[in-house]
């Protein structure tokens, strides 16, 4: 996990003082992502030799791609909780922008139309709930289980339920390839670098995870929290926008309803993949890696013909065990 | 701490039911099964005596105006905006109804639960429902029944006694026939399949896996059943299981049965992107619009379903006929309007009739 000086009480040194080993750096820093990636790691090793058409050309891409959607949504997903805030409004806000990107398709739009619009209505959707979290002092989860219900009952109501189709083929860019590769992996792997560094490295991303860990000091050291907040929605809304293209071009048939429980599935990719749920630390590699794991459970209890119930107890489990070791962390270092 | 109650919460909404019924394959449940005779003969009905419900002091509503409220599994989805068309159009032809629709946003029992208790209420004649688990919402029917408000089922049945009629979109041994005779004419008599399903437990699905595993052994003995995976609703899982399906068995891998209008329609996506159309067949239950691109395509040769919108149709003249005094236990036949006498089977429900199978020739008809 990563890790700032501002979350740790100024009356004890901070750890990075004593200056430990690469590895120990490496492991304090990233532990869980690393955690994930293992787990990744002994599955492929494990399913492949009970059946190495597991690492086919083939099903690695629908490993990979497969849950590319959910891996861009957990992205702006982990920045909200990192802030303290959390968003379960998500799946509802990707179904109705792919139905807003699908209409606009059939109706003859051109489809960078189509692609970007739901990205623009996503982020000004978002950014109205950051203004009513951070401005009118309503919590997050308040605001969004409020902005689940709306926007949940207006996709069917607008729609009245009918799916689209009659896609036009150059608005399936999920389909498509890029350098040989399926566009939902190159999206998912170049926005998670690029989030991840910009997290790490930028005043505005260490500034999230002050906000996050510690809001009162985050806000005595001149933060403006207010606008941060806003923003990071704002920004939130916009790798909805992203991951509803992946979505929404992934298919023939845009249906009017989104997968059951995706804002939850979104959700635990952020905390399996070590963004505490209390806010202050974690990372977007780490939601990616988990939106990969799931995936990757997913095809392996196919491959071992293991029953499919397991992977919803697996994914229980591991966020139970998660959660209570960022609570270990945590209750250690105070 | 709230947070961290949220994710218990959400560690508990992962780990639902472990609980699995075993039966010959997968994803099917362990009631006996009936599979029909292999050529076209029409099974003979077994005498049942009635076994629904009966609602405490119904009033007199013979000929009188009703209010009805349909309650279907979720709202949003084609399928039900077909049974709620029908269930309209019903009312609209008798003149004697007043029914709306309104149903969970998604196919939750606890949601569903809680508006069939607001409409009990706030005081109905009638409730038309397609339920999520048939155990858990027969309390708030029998409540209903109760409360002398006539209950009919269309669609997902509930335990008998807890309503009055269910009215039966095809009997579970007829699809799996349509089902498995289509497959065969596909893939051919040796040829090995796999089934998408929601989950293993949802009981309209379930049922048909058995009678299908049932009327396989019977009529087409050499065909093999590779495995069954759960996708839930959701359609993009949906497509990655069916993609792991031609990943793991590659050539031997020769059809795919997709058993609900989600699974259906993203098997068919999958068999595309995979260039498989041709050598791997994708028979299924699904909605006509949804299928309409790879029927078109040629890539789905055959889509089994009834005629959603007769079945609300048929399930809203039930209601009247049992507001009306005059469907009671005992009947062997109710009049639909259009649709003509339909028969009663199995002590209290009414059968629609045989499955339909939409094909490239007749997709084009349909609107749902």
């Amino acid at each position: 996990m990563a890790m700032t000086d501002l979350d740790i009480p100024p009356v004890r040194p901070s750890r990075a003082v004593q200056r430990p080993g690469a590895i120990q750096r490496l492991m304090s820093d990233y532990g869980q992502e690393i955690v994930v990636l293992l787990a990744i790691v002994a599955l492929f090793a494990f399913v492949t030799m009970i059946n190495p058409r597991f690492i086919s050309a083939n099903n690695l891409t629908t490993i990979f791609a497969g849950n590319a959607y959910i891996a861009v949504a957990a992205i702006g997903m982990s920045m909200v909780i990192i802030t303290g805030n959390i968003d379960v409004s998500v799946g509802a806000l990707i179904g109705v922008l792919a139905t807003i990107s699908g209409t606009l398709a059939v109706a003859g739009y051109p489809v960078w139309v189509a692609w970007f619009a739901p990205v623009l209505i996503g982020m000004a959707i978002n950014g109205l709930i950051g203004v009513l979290v951070a401005y009118a002092r309503i919590p997050s989860i308040v605001v969004t289980l409020g902005a689940l219900s709306i926007l949940r009952g207006g996709l069917i109501s607008a729609t009245g339920g009918t799916w689209i189709s009659d896609l036009p083929p150059a608005f399936m860019v999920a389909q498509k390839k890029l350098f040989g590769l399926p566009v939902p992996l190159v999206a998912m792997v170049v926005l998670t670098l690029l989030a991840a560094a910009w997290m790490r490295y930028s005043a505005f991303g260490r500034s999230l995870y002050a906000l996050g860990g510690n809001p009162e000091a985050a806000v005595a050291t001149g933060i403006p929290a207010e606008r941060r907040i806003v923003a990071v929605f704002i920004i939130h809304g916009f790798f909805a926008g992203l991951a509803t293209i992946l979505f929404a071009t992934q298919l023939q048939v845009i249906q009017s309803t989104v997968p059951p429980n995706l804002e939850l599935t979104i959700i635990t990719a952020a905390v399996i993949g070590g963004v505490s749920i209390l806010g202050g630390s974690g990372t977007v590699i780490g939601s990616t890696l988990a939106a990969i794991l799931f995936a990757t459970i997913g095809s392996a209890l196919i491959f071992t013909n293991v029953s499919a119930y397991w992977l919803r107890a697996v994914i229980g489990l591991l966020i139970l065990a998660t959660v209570l070791a960022d609570m270990f962390r945590r209750s250690r270092r105070i | 701490m709230g947070k961290v109650l949220l994710s218990a919460i959400l560690a508990l909404s992962f780990s639902t039911s472990l609980s699995q019924a075993q039966s010959a394959w997968t994803g099917g449940d362990d009631l006996p099964t009936n599979p029909l005779a292999c050529d076209a003969t029409a099974p003979t009905p077994t005498a049942k005596p009635y076994d629904g419900g009966v609602p405490t002091n119904a009033p007199d509503r013979k000929g009188k105006t009703i209010t009805v409220v349909d309650v279907p599994k979720l709202v949003g989805i084609g399928y039900f905006n077909a049974t709620s068309k029908g269930i309209a159009d019903a009312a609209k032809e008798m003149g004697t109804m007043n029914a709306k629709t309104d149903g969970p946003s998604k196919a939750n029992i606890d949601d569903q639960i809680t508006l069939i208790d607001n409409y009990i209420t706030s005081g109905v004649d009638g409730i038309l429902f397609a339920a999520n688990d048939p155990v858990a919402i027969a309390p708030v029917l029998k409540k209903a029944l109760a409360a002398g408000i006539n209950v009919v089922g269309y669609d997902a049945n509930s335990t008998p006694d807890a309503r009055q009629w269910f009215v039966n979109q095809a009997e579970f041994n007829g699809i799996a026939k349509s089902m498995v005779d289509a497959m065969a004419a596909e893939v051919g008599e040796e040829g090995s399949f796999a089934i998408v399903t929601s989950t293993f437990t949802t009981p309209n699905q379930a049922r048909w896996i058995s009678e299908m595993a049932a009327y396989q052994a019977k009529c087409h003995p050499k065909m093999k059943w590779l495995e069954t995976v759960e996708a839930q609703e959701d359609n993009i899982l949906s497509f990655n299981q069916a993609n792991t399906l031609i990943n793991k068995y590659g050539d031997e891998l020769k059809g795919i049965f997709g058993m609900t209008s989600v699974a259906t329609p993203a098997a068919a996506d999958a068999v595309t992107q995979a260039n498989k159309c041709g050598s791997v067949a994708v028979v299924g239950l699904a909605t006509p619009n949804a299928m309409k691109p790879y029927v078109s395509s040629g890539c789905v040769k055959s889509v089994v379903l009834w005629n959603p919108v007769d079945l609300g149709y048929a399930a809203a003249y039930v209601m009247r006929a049992v507001a009306d005094g005059d469907l009671k236990g005992g009947a062997t036949s109710v009049k639909a309007g259009k649709l003509g006498e339909l028969s009663v089977i199995n002590g209290s429900e009414i059968l629609l009739g045989a499955p339909f199978v939409f094909t490239k020739d007749n997709i084009n008809d349909f609107d749902f």
